[in-house]
């Protein structure tokens, strides 16, 4: 995200822009430089791991599994199940609820802050109950929604929606006052009523600040499933997370990080697909 | 999009904010849903109010926020003093950007809550787990800000400093970092935002003391009212950090934005 | 004091094709110990870039460039350099920024204070010391700039068209300035300008690049007219109407002029 505004800063100093000096000591490979090296440095860890762990054992198994431990417990989640159901199951629990309370918070989310942003009664009248509810993080929410609705899906849902609704308000809010007004004002002059002006300027104009909370949104989903999962659960992988802390399983615990992570990676890989098809115009 | 009178504006907003006490109490009173699931807000004050005296799940509500600031201290402090420097470096030296960068992208794509089993494993659930699980939520921002920050100044400077002898930390010191202020603050303020969420999920699941305990522990009596006090006190000593670290962007803008 | 010897330099930068662009070919070029040597040419031809390798802040592709004899390979305080964007480091006073390679090198306090006041007397600054650089003018931060190269005695400066931002009329100020400046202090000095005039005016010898790729074109003496008519004791528009001046300007301007092209 850094790449756009680099170029402003040389473009703006007349001189021959320099790039860092260690990128020009190394040899140029086929592959990129960065590439290489990112390469090379996940690889370091991985040895760095299995040395700690097997070659030297200086970090004990009860504290960080070793490679061997954690290709074990992967088996075993795989083919047994841990915590009352396997990898699939546990990973398809989670990832359900988070794309539900997603859903939920985007379908009332973003039409909120449409409205919000297009007309100034809205926003005087609604703004209050937002400044007041704001300051509460979304994690706050969870005892009040076990206590309301349980341990079950249902205050999972709750939470996650809690979570995610303020980020696509806030961002669609912004997004449309941010839509130039000399465009509003040309559609306007070329005739265009207030439905066509929402979907063909606002809406259009507001994409790219809605994806950004879109993708706020999805990560504060995340975080909010699996706080709430460790909280009190029956199935997900934050259930995973907290039965292996309980019975002291480092490596189960480490599968269920990686799983949390690879799952918060693709989700957040597809919300940036389905941005780049839906606004084609930004680069 | 007209715009609003200033009367019409503020009337709306005092009809938004009685509005919306309104309909919770309305609600709460209507005997829609049962009295022991929502209190109303005159209730939740109350019980506010006693918690600052009386004592509930071991102390009282002042000592319990005290434990939590306490922690969210170290565990700010720690993802700032760890995040900035490296944000800095990481900007300045392609090396260790190509390095770190893999790596920081892995790991961030892990929710910070589901640090808390390996940060009660490795640093117990009194005072170093919660930090740990801050410190997680904390960093990321403070880091991609300063690195951000380093990346914008100007190179010229930098070169500058360099052409007049200065070392590496001094650049890091004297040039990158005054040059990113801007940008670490705002990282800042987004940091601590996290940081309070992150230490009220890890006080949830894994703590003896401290503001999250306070609603868990009334969540598990049953007690709406506590845990609604207990969000109250949440929101409004997250709202205070916000304001502050605000006010603290705002002056840092003015007073070293317009370089 | 030191020299620079450019030897056989040559620059070419990666472009995005996967190609080279040949930014210097085959320059080589001593400025001598104490020599005020002028560098112009078209917008292209490499001027910035001969001076960064000589900073250290670029490598050459192929050749050496020596400061005293010594290959450089990186940016050391025997160097300074002065930017044509002046540089100074914002959040720094008059006072912090000319002190500031003084207190690299690890200089006490007070000798600090004495070099900091020294070169305020020079540029006629004085009384700015504890301003912040938006509070100056164009003139006076470049003024802050030069001082602060001057400021850790470098064997070598390097001015990349230092006067370059600034208008015509405290550019001529300046000029003068910098004479004085660098009469009363010489030092081995590679100046680059687009201003012949300047050029002629404060230089021993004018260096002419031509560009694609950029190369050696010719290198004109002004030293021998300049201690002939007494320049140094002149004020700059009593030379520049010198009918001597007037023909070593006409000179260069022609070697440049061959080579310019519409879209500059
Ligand atoms: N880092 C770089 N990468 C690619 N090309 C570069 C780089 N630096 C300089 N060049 C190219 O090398 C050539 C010479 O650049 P240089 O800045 O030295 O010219 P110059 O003589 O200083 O020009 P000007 O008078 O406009 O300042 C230009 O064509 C420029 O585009
Ligand atoms: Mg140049």
């Amino acid at each position: 995200m850094s790449a756009p505004d680099l170029s402003v800063q040389r473009r703006a100093d007349a001189g021959a822009p320099a790039p860092p000096r260690a990128a020009r000591r190394l040899p140029r490979f086929g592959i990129g430089r960065r590439t290489l090296v990112g390469a090379l440095s996940l690889l370091g860890l991985l040895v760095l791991w299995w040395v700690l762990t097997t070659g030297t054992g200086l970090v004990a198994p009860y504290r960080f599994p070793s490679p061997a431990e954690f290709r074990g417990a992967l088996d075993q989640f795989v083919t047994d199940g841990y915590a009352g159901g396997t990898l699939w199951v546990q990973a398809w629990h989670s990832t359900r609820l988070v794309l539900m309370g997603f859903a939920v918070a985007v379908v009332t989310g973003v039409p909120l802050g449409l409205l919000m942003g297009v007309s100034p009664r809205a926003e005087a009248l609604l703004n209050p109950a937002f400044l007041l509810v704001r300051p509460i993080p979304p994690l706050a929410w969870i005892p009040l929604a076990i206590v309301w609705l349980g341990l079950g899906d249902a205050a999972k849902v709750l939470v996650i929606w809690f979570a995610a609704f303020v980020p696509s308000v806030i961002n669609t809010w912004t997004g449309v006052r941010g839509v130039d007004r000399t465009l509003i004002a040309a559609a306007r002059v070329h005739g265009a009523g207030s439905r066509r002006l929402l979907t063909e300027v606002i809406i259009p104009g507001a994409l790219p600040m809605i994806f950004t909370g879109l993708r706020l949104s999805l990560q504060a989903s995340w975080t909010t499933l699996v706080a709430a999962e460790l909280v009190g659960a029956f199935f997900g992988l934050g259930r995973v997370l907290d039965a292996a802390y309980r019975d002291i399983n480092p490596a189960m615990i480490t599968v269920a990080m990686v799983a949390v992570g690879i799952l918060g990676a693709a989700t957040t890989r597809l919300l940036g697909e389905a941005e780049r098809r839906l606004i084609p115009w930004r680069s | 999009m007209a715009q609003l009178s200033p009367l019409e504006r503020w009337v709306l907003t005092l009809l938004g904010t009685i509005g919306f006490f309104a309909i919770w109490q309305g609600v709460a009173a209507s005997g829609l849903v049962s009295h022991n699931a929502l209190p109303t807000p005159a209730e939740v004050l109350a019980t506010a109010w006693q918690l600052s005296f009386e004592p509930f799940a071991g102390h009282t509500l002042l000592q319990h926020l005290a434990a939590s600031l306490g922690r969210f201290a170290m565990g700010f402090g720690l993802a700032a003093l760890v995040g900035v420097p490296l944000g800095l470096a990481m900007g300045r030296w392609r090396l260790l950007d190509d390095i770190v960068s893999p790596i920081f992208e892995m790991l961030r794509f892990v929710a910070p809550l589901a640090w808390v089993p390996f940060a009660a494993l490795w640093f117990g659930t009194g005072i170093g787990g919660p930090v740990m699980v801050i410190f997680a939520g904390a960093l990321p921002p403070c880091l991609i800000n300063a690195y951000r920050g380093a990346k914008l100044v100007e190179p010229r400077i930098v070169e500058a400093a360099q052409v007049l002898g200065a070392s590496g930390p001094r650049i890091m010191a004297e040039v990158l970092l005054p040059g990113s202020l801007p940008s670490i603050v705002a990282g800042l303020r987004v940091s601590a935002g996290l940081a309070w969420q992150s230490l009220i999920g890890a006080e949830l699941i894994v703590a003896s003391a401290g503001i999250g305990y306070v609603m868990v522990q009334a969540q598990s009596n049953l007690a709406p009212s506590i845990v609604m006090a207990g969000m109250l006190a949440v929101g409004v000593i997250g709202l205070a950090l916000d304001v502050a670290l605000r006010r603290t962007e705002t002056l840092v803008k003015a007073r070293w934005g317009q370089a | 004091m030191k020299d620079i010897r450019f030897e056989g330099i040559g620059k070419a930068f990666p472009t995005r094709g996967g190609g080279q662009f040949v930014a210097l070919d085959d320059v080589t070029l001593t400025v001598a110990e104490r020599e005020f040597v002028a560098v112009v040419g078209p917008s292209g031809s490499g001027k910035t870039t001969l001076m960064r390798m000589a900073a250290g802040l670029d490598h050459p592709t192929s050749g050496q460039v020596a400061v005293g004899g010594k290959r450089v390979t990186a940016p050391g305080p025997d160097r300074a350099v002065v930017f044509q964007q002046f540089a100074l480091f914002p959040w720094k006073t008059v006072r912090e920024n000319i002190a500031f390679g003084l207190r690299c090198q690890g200089a006490p306090r007070a000798k600090q204070d004495e070099v900091v006041a020294r070169y305020l007397r020079l540029m006629n600054m004085e009384g700015t010391e504890d301003r912040y650089p938006h509070q100056l003018s164009g003139g006076m931060q470049q003024r802050v700039a030069i001082a602060r190269s001057y400021a850790i005695e470098p064997d070598v400066l390097l001015m990349d068209e230092p006067f370059g931002a600034l208008d015509a009329q405290t550019r001529t100020v300046m000029q003068e300035e910098l004479v004085r400046l660098t009469r009363r202090e010489p030092r081995t000095t590679l100046f680059i300008t687009h201003a012949v005039e300047e050029a002629v005016y404060l230089s021993d010898r004018v260096v002419v690049l031509a560009r694609d790729p950029g190369r050696l074109r010719e290198i004109v003496d002004i030293r021998p007219t300049r201690i002939a008519e007494g320049w140094d004791e002149m004020a700059i528009d009593a030379v520049m109407d010198l009918p001597s001046f007037t023909h070593l300007r006409t000179h260069v301007w022609r070697l440049l002029r061959d080579q310019i092209r519409p879209d500059d």
